[in-house]
């Protein structure tokens, strides 16, 4: 009767160890979990990111397409000067003087390097007086630069030095991205990547049997940049860093089609 | 049991705290798990919401653009001035614009239970600010505002009773342009002039004679200043999606009406041959006549029978067209009875002896620009057809075709224009060679542009009825030339092509026995109406044909 009861005795130090072990696999489970919440969280916030500004990317260059060629000449009787209307919906290089109307620059045969798969200057007024607006894939960065147009100048070398970075970590250039990445990419994307580079800007031109790839035969003839149509973009990007959990790239591709609707002159 | 009862009691509040304790651990890390689950899709969800939403509250004002534009064409079974309402804002035949400075019409299209007001000034209502900021000399409150047009898009009835929804564009307007609503100065002088409506004038060239078809600024204001322009319209679409996204898209738009003719909205000849080493090798038979008095009822208009671009072609065209009698029109004088054959020859004249007097538009004379009219024709036809084809074809595509529907036929390739009794009405287009079988007529426009070639071999009583024009602008091999070529408008064999008359091939020395009628200038094919009882009446084959988009661009909108 006077020894210790029960209810006082307390927990051995067997009962007290078990009770810890067990607590601590529950707490490690619990922050393995949150850990790999956080893993997730932080992969989805950098999916986001990444596809937020492809998004907003490919939203301007379908915008800056759909104006192309604004206004066109058919908008003034006397212009003030070429660099009041736009001579061609879409500019190039070499030799770009308007309307090319000798073939000089027959889209995808011999143009180069403007316009491209990675290379486009759009010619418009987009509120502020007739403009170049180039984007250019250089490495994995898609730069793009609007310049006032000017009368007789060079769209390819005015826009060259106004390029700045526009849309980060695209991957469409793989053979260009260092080694490493190139054979990552392809290999853990293979069907994104089944024909090496995935064109950026692939263009469609107007012809007498309806608009048709300006690199088919039937284009022949009709592959000036004038005759650009349709302008089908493709982006693919990539995260900054790869998934927290697997380590795998992710990529995604985003695509749409830019259509001209001002006449080409 | 006492005792016992306190101890167990005390027992049991110690352990139960401890769960307590390890549960809401537990369940503040899982909450933490799940929120950020949910915080992680919904950023997702809401991303691509915003691109649907941008995307289509652009495609929706698209949809806008497009209802407005084709109900300004006559022949579009919803065409706004379809039973004379809105006669105000057409000239006297109905069908192309005479918008009046201050002249709008709108066209709504609200949903389900909304209202629609742009011109009520309630942003609700989707008021429209934008044309006050086009127009600020008047506004919205001193504009004349015709009356509401309702949509005819409002949605797709489905088999199962539901609906479709149409486009959610909410409002289109329709209304003529400036300078200073376009902020444009379309002349060069230096003003942006509000008070005058602006016309497109597909004949105009610049300083140089170059062909420039353009907007022009008339000088007297609301007066077409040539006979060849017509008014352009400017047409504004405002588009708000479900979720709030929203576009304004605008086009300056005109009627595409087709006519080489520098000075009126006809054609210059019977048969044109437009270029440099033209050749025409005709029958020599005497029905065979290429007649350029106009075969319009009570019309005393004459034009020439053949006209042609060089002058260095004309001798040769003269030799070939016997006997001369066969070839009347213009000169020698207006109406009356047909010209005597001595005066014959003098109908076949040179149309553009330099550009400055040319009777045909400079557009039409370089390979480049006509080839971009034919573009426009194609894309404006009702049928377009490529390969090698023949008539049969084109009635299988075109099976409502009449003398009161006349239709756009545009063939990207051959055509064998045959077939006992059959008779196409409208505009026909060729690109490659027609290849023609007297059995067969067309009533409107024939155009033999890109090959440029016209031959025949064959038999029979018919002819054209209308106007013919033949250029090249195309090599073999399709490529554009620097300068039009040599079309030929004669037998297969004086064209070089194979001939196909009554099965045989390339036997052509000539023409057959009997080689139809030729050609007859006639105006109510070309011009139209074609029905004055109709409503609203039928155009010739000229049309118009659409209404041409002439720009095309957004208006930024604050968000």
């Amino acid at each position: 009767m006077s020894g210790p009861t029960q209810s006082s005795r307390g927990f051995t130090i067997l009962e007290l160890m078990v009770a810890m072990a067990i607590f601590m696999v529950i707490c490690a489970a619990m922050f393995g979990l949150l850990q790999l919440s956080q893993q997730k969280y932080s992969s989805e916030t950098q999916m986001s990111g990444s596809f937020q500004e492809a998004r907003l990317g490919i939203d301007q260059i379908l915008r800056d397409i759909n104006i192309s060629g604004y206004p066109s000449q058919a908008m003034f009787s006397k212009p003030i000067s070429s660099a009041s209307y736009a001579v061609s919906p879409f500019a190039w290089d070499p030799g770009y003087n308007g309307v090319d109307l000798s073939g000089a620059c027959q889209v995808g045969v011999s143009c180069d390097p403007i316009p491209s798969g990675f290379d486009l200057i759009v010619e418009t007024n987009f509120g502020s007086g007739v403009s170049w607006i180039r984007y250019q894939l250089n490495g994995t960065t898609l730069l793009r630069a609007v310049v006032p147009k000017t009368v007789n100048g060079d769209p390819a070398s005015a826009t060259l030095s106004a390029l700045t970075p526009f849309v980060e970590n695209v991957m469409n250039n793989v053979p260009v991205v260092s080694g490493s990445l190139a054979a990552q990419i392809t290999a853990q994307h293979p069907m994104m990547f089944q024909n090496g580079s995935v064109p950026l800007f692939q263009y469609s031109c107007s012809t007498p049997s309806g608009t048709q790839p300006c690199t088919s035969p039937t284009a022949a003839g009709y592959n000036q940049p004038q005759n650009i149509r349709d302008i089908d973009v493709t982006l693919i990007v990539k995260t900054p860093q790869g998934d927290m959990q697997t380590q795998s790239l992710q990529l995604m591709e985003l695509t749409g089609r830019g259509h001209r609707s001002n006449p080409a002159n | 049991m006492t005792r016992n009862f306190t101890a167990r009691t005390a027992k049991q509040q110690l352990e139960s705290g401890a769960a307590m304790l390890i549960a809401v651990f537990a369940l503040m890390l899982i909450s933490v798990v799940a929120v950020a689950l949910v915080i992680s899709s919904g950023t997702d969800s809401s991303l691509a919401g915003n691109y649907r939403t941008a995307t289509s509250a652009y495609y929706a004002s698209l949809a806008g653009l497009e209802e407005a534009r084709g109900r300004l064409l006559w022949k579009n079974q919803d065409f706004v001035n379809k039973t004379g309402s809105y006669s105000s804002v057409f000239d006297p035949s109905g069908m192309l614009p005479a918008w009046g400075l201050t002249s709008v019409v709108y066209i709504t299209n609200p949903g389900p239970g909304e209202t629609v007001d742009p011109t009520g000034g309630n942003p609700a209502n989707y008021a429209d600010t934008e044309y006050s900021q086009e127009f600020p000399n008047w506004g919205l409150s001193g504009a004349t505002v015709l009356p509401v047009i309702a949509s005819d898009s409002p949605g797709v009835s489905l088999p199962s009773g539901g609906t479709l929804p149409g486009p959610s564009y909410k409002w289109v307007r329709i209304n003529p342009v400036t300078e200073q609503s376009l902020q444009l100065d379309v002349n060069g002088d230096g003003v942006l002039d509000g008070a005058s409506v602006l016309f497109y004038d597909p004949a105009h060239v610049n300083t140089s004679n170059q062909p420039a078809p353009s907007l022009v600024v008339p000088t007297v204001p609301s007066t077409p200043p040539t006979p060849t322009s017509v008014q352009a319209l400017e047409i504004t679409a405002f588009a708000v999606a479900p979720n709030g996204g929203h576009r304004l898209l605008q086009y300056v738009v005109a009627p595409l009406i087709i006519s080489p003719d520098a000075m009126d909205q006809n054609f210059p000849a019977a048969l044109t041959l437009d270029g440099n080493g033209v050749n025409y090798a005709g029958p020599g038979t005497n029905g065979f006549m290429v007649n350029g008095q106009d075969q319009r009822s009570g019309s005393p208009l004459l034009f020439y029978s053949i006209g042609y671009t060089n002058a260095a072609d004309g001798t040769n065209l003269v030799t070939a067209a016997t006997p001369a009698q066969n070839y009347q029109g213009a000169p020698p004088g207006p109406g009356g009875p047909p010209p005597v054959p001595s005066h014959a020859p003098g109908t076949i004249a040179n149309v553009s002896p330099t550009p400055a007097t040319s009777l045909l538009r400079q557009s039409w004379m370089t390979p480049a620009t006509l080839d971009a009219v034919m573009q426009d024709i194609e894309n404006s036809a009702d049928v377009v057809l490529t390969g090698s084809v023949n008539s049969t074809e084109i009635s299988n595509a075109a099976p409502l075709m009449s003398p009161t529907n006349p239709m756009t036929v545009v063939v990207n390739g051959n055509l064998r224009l045959n077939g006992r009794g059959f008779t196409g009405y409208g505009l026909l287009l060729v690109t490659g060679t027609l290849t023609y079988d007297p059995d067969a007529s067309w009533n409107g426009i024939v155009l033999v542009v890109g090959q440029g070639i016209l031959a025949s071999n064959g038999s029979g009583s018919g002819g054209f009825e209308g106007t013919v024009f033949v250029a090249q602008t195309r090599d073999s091999s399709g490529n554009l030339l620097p300068a039009l070529g040599g079309a030929c408008f004669g037998s297969d064999s004086s064209c070089g092509v194979l001939g196909f008359g009554h099965g045989h091939h390339g036997f052509g020395s000539g023409y057959g026995s009997t080689p139809g009628f030729g050609i007859a200038y006639n105006s109510f094919w070309i011009n139209g109406p074609l029905s004055s009882t109709g409503n609203p009446p039928v155009a010739g084959a000229q049309g118009p044909l659409t209404y041409k988009v002439l720009s095309f661009h957004e208006i930024p909108l604050p968000n």
